[in-house]
């Protein structure tokens, strides 16, 4: 059994690459916007899962929380504005599939 | 625990991919952050795993849930066309990438390093938080709050039918 397995460092840049590699497939290979959007989630959790290992396993750093604390008010104000754009989408298409709305002309 | 948070936050995100009913899969989202909390928890960083359950879990998924239900899209649509070659190659360069990402760090000596001079540190608390964004990160205090505005604003006029 590894060091890895009772939370190294090590463990945790695992745990936040599997987190980031799901989110990555969930984009590329789901057709639904807001599943795509979840994969985004996804992504944005991974990088606060690094940031915050390196922080705590660098002396317990103050820095780290409060950048989560900021990229946590972005992935607000971009939850926000994707969801936005998929309603607004839906209301012009009637569909939420990435491949229906590949064009720029209704 | 380490290894009970990591097996709950990766099921979660797995059951989110292959799940076909979203309102499912946004729940099973619910689970991963959940799960993510518990790790920041281990980090001995309570106010990142509060933060969490409260933003995420409570606030963005909430709105996510709500999206899913106005827009009443359950399920996926069925495809227009299929298109394998894009599909297979795309997961191909997914497994590369993730396979030469797990390569770089269980053979990474800094990580290791890093990890053997790290001794127990006392847990995070609001106090320094604090204290740290208003000493030195005011301005990116403010920013955040414009930002959040102009998000509000920005909503608003995406989705309103006529301003």
């Amino acid at each position: 059994m590894g060091a890895w397995m009772n939370g190294s460092l090590q463990g945790y840049i695992l745990v936040a690459l599997l987190l980031f590699i799901i989110g990555l497939a969930t984009v590329m290979l789901r057709r639904t916007l807001l599943m795509q959007f979840m994969g985004v989630e996804l992504m944005l959790n991974a990088a606060n899962v690094a940031l915050l290992a390196f922080a705590r396993f660098r002396g317990g750093d103050v820095t780290g929380t409060v950048f989560y604390l900021f990229i946590l008010g972005v992935a607000a104000c971009e939850a926000a504005i994707g969801l936005a754009l998929v309603i607004a989408l839906f209301r012009h298409r009637k569909t939420t599939d990435a491949d229906r709305a590949d064009s720029l002309r209704q | 625990m380490f290894l009970v948070f990591a097996l709950i936050t990766i099921i979660g995100a797995l059951a989110m991919f292959r799940q076909k009913n979203v309102i499912v899969a946004g729940l099973c989202m619910v689970l991963t952050f959940f799960g993510v909390a518990g790790l920041f928890l281990m980090l001995s960083n309570p106010v990142a795993a509060a933060l969490q359950i409260i933003v995420y879990s409570g606030a963005i998924m909430v709105l996510v849930l709500f999206t899913i239900m106005l827009l009443n899209s359950h399920e996926e649509e069925p495809a227009i066309q299929a298109r394998p070659i894009q599909r297979w190659v795309g997961a191909s360069l997914i497994a590369v990438f993730g396979a030469f990402a797990f390569y770089i760090v269980m053979g990474s000596k800094a990580l290791a390093d890093i990890d053997k001079a790290s001794r127990p540190i006392a847990g995070m608390n609001l106090v320094r938080v604090g204290e740290e964004i208003f000493r030195h990160y005011l301005l990116g205090f403010e920013i955040i709050g414009l930002l959040l505005l102009s998000a509000m604003v920005g909503a608003v006029a995406l989705t309103k039918k006529e301003l």
